[in-house]
């Protein structure tokens, strides 16, 4: 029997459809109009869009407000990046960042999670900041210019390979693994796991009592987060050919915060049109003024004053009145009532 | 008749203060235990230290003869042992359904745990099974927050049964209910025996008159008396409790 | 030994220690509007980016420093006021108000450091030192302006912990900010307490600002490189609690300052990170209490 979280992800599921089919069609276009900078441009929103995914789960779902997501972006861009200058290979850099990533997770979820609420912002803020400044202090990791020089990348996909340089070929690719990701989250946060981890945000203290622990679901979802962070950040080196220890900083982590925010927290979709929304903004208003903060930063202010719901959010009940099966319809219950007055 | 839940001499203090004291209590499986006393003695202070939530001080707890002391509210539950609260404390954002489901899933195995959602036959008949013995289907798919304070203490008792448990501990189940509410309330307690141990704590003297099979008084944290209601209602101690200068 | 304690690390405790009070001067701004708001102020650090630059423009229309020190402050209550009063209070009231204030008060400070660099462009300015010159305190030499810096410091520190605590208005303030229903139908008016005290916190920061404008310059990005520091110190010391600042604020610094003569300064912010990371891990309260809650 479907319950309103099971509508609720299915709602979320259309938007982010259509999104992945505005994606395609964009790329289409874009890749017969011979356009390269936008579909670089719309690649580097959809890896965004991983990061501020890993955000979401975290806060829409977990109820956990997490400063320093791009703290996993940052260690999954970097170790790519390694991996790359030695190894040119897409499936290695991809496996040994989520490797990295998976436990640089487990140790920051360690850390993180025997604080909650405020203290644990703040501690995932710190934990960004310190580990950003190791980094950009840290001369063979490329100090503060970062790492330069990742070689354009030949993808092996079993019928075909794609070079790192096609435009298309590669937002396709990212766009893929990006649906991936989403996929994973979304299945995990239907299962009775995931319940838990909602159950979490709903109401903490009451979970025990059902018979589960406060501390593993919590791990869990911080331990996907990061992984998911650190996988869309092993993209990064891939479609930019560098990367730095800005990929670390605190601007990012509140740029993904934005994007959920704006987009829409607790929707996953919201995340992703978030991600592409705010790209584009900074693309265009960079292009006409050097103040693009202001903007971002009225914004965002606006949406949560306004509209703290996010955009998905607004238009959400829509959808999911459309998905709720109507009373009366469910034929066993008919029959059954039917039956007893036999 | 076996003791399917024991405290031996439970107490625990805060700051000075003896806030439950040297209480042994001993529930009968498949019995109506009734904690009674004036406000301040302590009920709701032993609940939590018999279903987890405060560590004893001194004293012991054994469910089945196992000893349970000390342990926390989740591995309670996995020993059977559910509990309700005096405060509704359900997940108010979430609907009844969703509530229930969430209690009962532990019945499905583990690896269940991260299977989709269609393959939890068993919580989800229970759920079924639940929203109708507690006539809760007009609301199935309400949110909680915005239920009636008798549905959704009705949706309190439900939501500990979802897991099958053998001790059902019930603080005030019937707290600001309406007149018929409270007696429905107890007819169905009563019905819970049956297949369910359960222990409560009542103001109701009505109430803990007519279903209880053995009644605990405590007074200023310690067991003042015990027995039958009948003769607990007759002993001059707890008269003066509740009506002397208690 | 004598001379390494009289040259190196004497002047360099003392410059932490200035450095120290500076920090003391923001973390409490920042301590007293969580202790008594409970609002996360992620725009902190532009308020003290603010206080710098007021006295850089205003020092422009060749008003002395003394005065700044004491005009800049002043100045900043209307802003605080406004702020608290037209963006904080509107989420105040939601339920998860930890997280729309620290949201809210983000947005903000994108949009004050961008301001500052419209008026101010991206370069660095640097006011003039108003006492130049070292003076030799206890055998030790030390930049006359530092020491004044801490003078004045522990002077205003004096004064918040007695306003706070020892007076009414302290009084009032601490009950609203523990029960503000009880509060109000005690008759203290929780509206302004709460902007007022918003305003004190933003002011401190402001004053911060102009009291380090001469040592450590004035550019857009200040407050972001600073606010760390004092949310750290926060932390450290316990959300809320003024004694608590001032002793982390302390320590930390220190720790900070004597690091650098041990490893390579570019470490020593890493090592005070670690050093909130490691108190939240173990003592997530901080060393001390909150205000308002005995």
């Amino acid at each position: 029997m479907l319950d309103r979280l099971d509508i609720s992800m299915r709602a979320n599921h259309v938007f982010s459809g259509i999104l992945a089919l505005a994606a395609l069609i964009f790329g289409v276009l874009a890749a017969a109009s011979g356009d390269v900078f936008y579909l670089r441009l719309a690649t580097e929103a959809l890896i965004l869009a991983g990061l501020a995914l890993s955000v979401d789960i975290l806060l829409g779902f977990g109820g956990l407000l997490s400063l320093g997501q791009a703290l996993y972006f940052g260690v999954g861009a970097y170790t790519a990046a390694l991996v790359l200058r030695d190894v040119p290979s897409f499936w290695l850099a991809l496996g040994v960042s989520a490797g990295v990533s998976l436990i640089a997770g487990i140790v920051g979820g360690l850390i993180a999670n025997r604080v909650r609420g405020v203290y644990f912002a703040l501690i995932t803020f710190g934990m960004a900041q310190v580990v950003a400044k190791v980094v950009y202090n840290t001369r063979e990791l490329g100090a503060s210019d970062g790492l330069i020089g990742i070689p354009i990348l030949e993808i092996p996909l079993g019928f075909v390979t794609l070079s790192a340089d096609n435009p298309l070929g590669f937002f396709l690719l990212t766009l893929s693994i990006i649906a991936i990701l989403y996929a994973v989250t979304a299945y995990m946060l239907t299962t009775s796991f995931g319940r838990v981890i909602i159950a979490l945000k709903a109401n903490e203290k009451r979970v025990p009592f059902l018979g589960y622990s406060t501390w593993w679901p919590r791990m869990v979802a911080y331990v996907l987060a990061a992984l998911i962070a650190g996988v869309s950040g092993a993209l990064y080196p891939m479609l930019r050919g560098f990367v730095s220890p800005e990929l670390m900083f605190f601007s990012m982590s509140g740029n993904a915060l934005i994007m959920v925010i704006v987009g829409g927290a607790g929707t996953l979709a919201g995340a992703l049109y978030g991600a592409v929304l705010l790209t584009m903004l900074k693309s265009v208003m960079g292009s006409m003024t050097e103040h693009h903060l202001i903007a971002i930063g009225l914004i965002f202010i606006g949406a949560i004053l306004f509209m703290p719901k996010g955009i998905v959010g607004v238009f959400k009940p829509w959808v999911e009145r459309a998905l709720t099966p109507r009373p009366g319809l469910d034929r066993a219950k008919d029959e059954a009532a039917f039956r007893s007055l036999l | 008749m076996t003791d399917i839940l024991q405290t031996e001499g439970l107490g625990i203090s805060f700051g000075g203060l003896k806030a439950v004291s040297n209480v042994d209590l001993a529930a009968k499986a498949n019995s109506i235990t009734t904690v009674i006393g004036p406000n301040g003695a302590g009920k709701t202070t032993l609940f939590n230290l018999i279903s987890g939530s405060l560590k004893p001080g001194w004293g012991r707890v054994l469910v089945d003869g196992r000893d349970v002391t000390g342990r926390s509210p989740a591995e309670l539950q996995h020993v059977g042992l559910a509990r309700s609260f005096q405060i509704t404390n359900l997940f108010f954002e979430m609907t009844v359904r969703e509530n229930l489901r969430l209690a009962a899933q532990r019945l499905e195995p583990v690896r269940h745990m991260l299977w989709p959602p269609r393959r939890t036959d068993r919580a989800a008949r229970k759920v079924t099974e639940l929203i109708d013995r507690f006539e809760l289907a007009a609301e199935a798919n309400e949110q909680v927050g915005t239920l009636s304070h008798g549905e959704q203490r009705r949706l309190e008792i439900a939501m500990c049964l979802a897991s099958e448990p053998r001790v059902l501990m019930l603080d005030e189940p019937t707290q600001g209910m309406s007149h018929s509410d409270t007696k429905d309330t107890a007819r169905m307690i009563r019905e819970l025996a049956k297949d369910v141990s359960i222990l409560l704590i009542e103001h109701d003297i009505g109430v803990v008159m007519e279903i209880s099979d053995h009644v605990v008084v405590m007074h200023q944290g310690q067991k003042l008396a015990e027995g039958s209601p009948a003769q607990v209602r007759a002993d001059p101690a707890v008269q003066a409790a509740y009506f002397g200068q208690g | 030994m004598i001379e390494f304690i009289q040259f190196v690390l004497a002047p360099q405790m003392l410059n932490g220690l200035a450095l120290g009070i500076s920090v003391i001067l923001v973390a409490l701004g920042l301590t007293i509007i969580f202790g008594l708001l409970d609002v996360i102020n992620m725009s902190h650090g532009e308020f003290y980016a603010i206080g710098a630059f007021g006295a850089l423009a205003l020092s422009a229309f060749g008003l002395n420093y003394w005065v700044l020190i004491a005009l800049v402050p002043v100045l900043m209550i209307p802003l605080g006021v406004i702020t608290e009063r037209y963006l904080v209070r509107r989420v105040y009231d939601g339920a998860d108000r930890h997280v729309s204030t620290l949201l809210l008060t983000y947005g903000l400070a994108l949009i004050l450091e961008d301001v500052l660099k419209i008026m101010f462009g991206p370069n660095t300015h640097r006011p003039e030192n108003p006492l130049p010159g070292a003076t030799e305190f206890v055998g030790v030499f030390i930049p006359t302006y530092r020491l004044f810096l801490i003078a004045i410091g522990i002077a205003v520190i004096l004064v918040v912990a007695f306003v706070v605590y020892r007076t009414r208005l302290g009084a009032m303030v601490r009950a609203a900010s523990f029960d503000r229903n009880m509060a109000a139908s005690l008759g203290v008016r929780v509206s302004w307490v709460y902007s007022g005290a918003f305003a004190f916190g933003v002011a401190l920061a402001g004053l911060a600002g102009v009291l380090l404008a001469p040592v450590y310059s004035v550019f857009p990005t200040m407050g972001r490189d600073f606010i760390l520091m004092a949310f750290t110190v926060v932390i450290v010391g316990g959300m809320g609690s003024i004694w608590g600042a001032v002793m982390a604020g302390v320590v930390l610094t220190q720790v900070q300052a004597i690091s650098s003569l041990i490893v390579s300064p570019v470490w020593s912010e890493p090592i005070v990170f670690g050093v909130m990371v490691a108190v939240l891990m173990l003592r997530p309260q901080g060393l001390f209490g909150r205000i308002g809650h005995a």
